[in-house]
């Protein structure tokens, strides 16, 4: 069953349903007319291009073009990562590059290569999607995971003195921030995980099903893709703030404050 | 004899501002040293300093005869106590906040016997019955003293004092004195405690960062 089009006059009428909720802000007094219509204008031009991008991806289908494209989303979602996490790009770009390139490769050649089996392996309509969706969800992991470190770290800067001071390494040390970092980074997706379907029909199932799939072909390919998303963020998280003590501490273990971006 | 602390023309910047500027002395084994100046002076500055806590910008720091340095550094932190203002514990009740330094691999194979644990609270003046009481429910004076307490129980000889008896009443405060009164421990601490002064072999007073005058206990 093909999913049915919308053209370009039901595009309009559903451009048209933002009045009401814009309509109903302003009547509450909230002005927000400039960044609801560069939000939604930003929206349009962005997945144009996409869509674009992707429809000439997906018919050349080449390994390179689509290596090419994850590469630069990962590039993205590194320095977004770290400006959404306070810290200086200079300092962690590698350490966060390594650890996202490495969980995302490894969970989208599981699920393509060992589970989904398709003729080409770097076949563009598996791969991309799913390293997409895979790498966003990491994304919002390791943003957290290094924000509430090294929070922890500047707000316990005492507690961490301490530990160096009764005997314990840098590893030592910080493993109590470490843990409450990587568990909180993690909780989302296991939450997520536990309420699926009850709460809400996760995004891709529901694309899926409207795309003409079966529903327990999507079923599986939500499970699929939950697994995935669980197993890289725990992987990245660990790996990127592992890396990352050894750009953010001096010699003597102390935590350098140039790495913080205090703009942030 | 080679003194236990040895300072050699230090000086140290913290975000590009110099907290303390040319600092010389030294402290002998069993000696009770004395940083004694106005808020602001560094006093605090030169404990976390010889800890590595601030990075030395000019001189040389030695513990013994051992260069402060990344390599030496974890060592010197282990050998010595600091024990600040206000004592982080890092754990829930007190007995763990005693036996947390035995998780560590330095000294995993140290830890103390109850019978160790009782006596060592004896000699600070606590009852055995705070072990079993949660870290924040005691007060700032009771945690000095866990804090001293774990340094004890680590058999370490050197300590550093950033103003421990601040909190503490008269009794407590005479249990910390004959504490730290063996000749087996060599102490460097902060204070403006009249009467912990008075008990100090060596008086350092400082100014701005700056070493102005080094004084015996008794002479001018």
């Amino acid at each position: 069953m093909a999913t049915l089009d919308i053209e370009m006059p039901r595009m309009v009428l559903l451009y048209a349903l933002c009045l009401l909720p814009w309509l109903l802000l302003r009547m509450l007094g909230l002005l927000l007319s400039r960044d609801i219509g560069l939000s939604v204008l930003r929206m349009s031009v962005q997945l144009a291009l996409v869509g674009f991008y992707l429809k000439w991806l997906f018919d050349l289908n080449n390994p390179w073009f689509n290596g090419l494209w994850i590469l630069m989303m990962l590039l993205v979602a590194d320095f977004s990562i770290l400006r959404r996490a306070g810290l200086k790009v200079r300092y962690f770009a590698l350490a966060t590059f390594i650890a996202i390139a490495l969980s995302i490769l490894f969970s989208t050649a599981f699920m393509v290569i060992l589970v989904i089996q398709p003729v080409l392996f770097y076949d563009a309509r598996y791969i991309v999607p799913l390293a997409g969706m895979i790498l966003g969800n990491c994304m919002q992991g390791n943003v957290i995971a290094l924000e509430r470190f090294y929070s922890a770290l500047r707000k316990n800067e005492n507690e961490y003195a301490t530990f160096l001071m009764l005997g314990a390494t840098r590893q030592e040390a910080v493993h109590s921030y470490f843990q409450e970092a990587i568990k909180a980074a993690i909780n989302p997706t296991i939450a997520g995980m536990a309420t699926m379907g009850l709460v809400s029909l996760p995004g891709m199932m529901t694309g899926q099903i409207l795309g003409g799939s079966e529903p327990w072909l999507a079923v599986k390919y939500q499970i699929a893709i939950m697994i995935c998303i669980f197993t890289s963020t725990t992987l990245a998280t660990i790996i990127n703030l592992k890396l990352s003590l050894n750009s953010a501490f001096n010699d003597f273990d102390v935590l350098r404050d140039e790495v913080i971006d205090k703009r942030s | 004899m080679n003194p236990i602390i040895r300072f050699d023309q230090v000086s140290v910047s913290v975000r590009e501002k110099t907290i303390l500027s040319n600092i010389s002395f030294a402290l002998f084994p069993g000696e009770k040293g004395v940083l004694c100046g106005k808020s602001g002076s560094g006093k605090s500055s030169v404990l976390r300093a010889f800890i590595g806590l601030h990075a030395v910008a000019a001189g040389s720091i030695y513990f013994q005869q051992m260069q402060l340095t990344p390599a030496s550094v974890h060592t010197i932190r282990s050998a010595s106590a600091y024990i600040g203002q206000e004592p982080v514990l890092g754990a829930e009740t007190v007995r763990d906040a005693l036996l947390m330094p035995f998780q560590f691999k330095t000294h995993r194979n140290q830890r103390p016997t109850d019978a160790r644990l009782v006596e060592v609270l004896t000699r600070l003046h606590l009852t055995t019955d705070i072990l079993k009481r949660k870290c924040n429910r005691i007060s700032g004076g009771e945690k000095q003293r866990i804090a001293l307490a774990r340094g004890l129980l680590l058999g370490k000889s050197l300590y550093l004092l950033d103003e421990v008896t601040s909190a503490l009443d008269t009794e407590s405060r005479q249990a910390v004195f004959d504490v730290f009164s063996s000749p087996q421990l060599t102490v460097l601490s902060v204070a403006h405690d009249a009467d912990w002064l008075a008990r100090c072999d060596r008086i350092f007073e400082l100014e701005a960062g700056r070493l102005i005058r080094e004084r015996r206990h008794g002479n001018t």
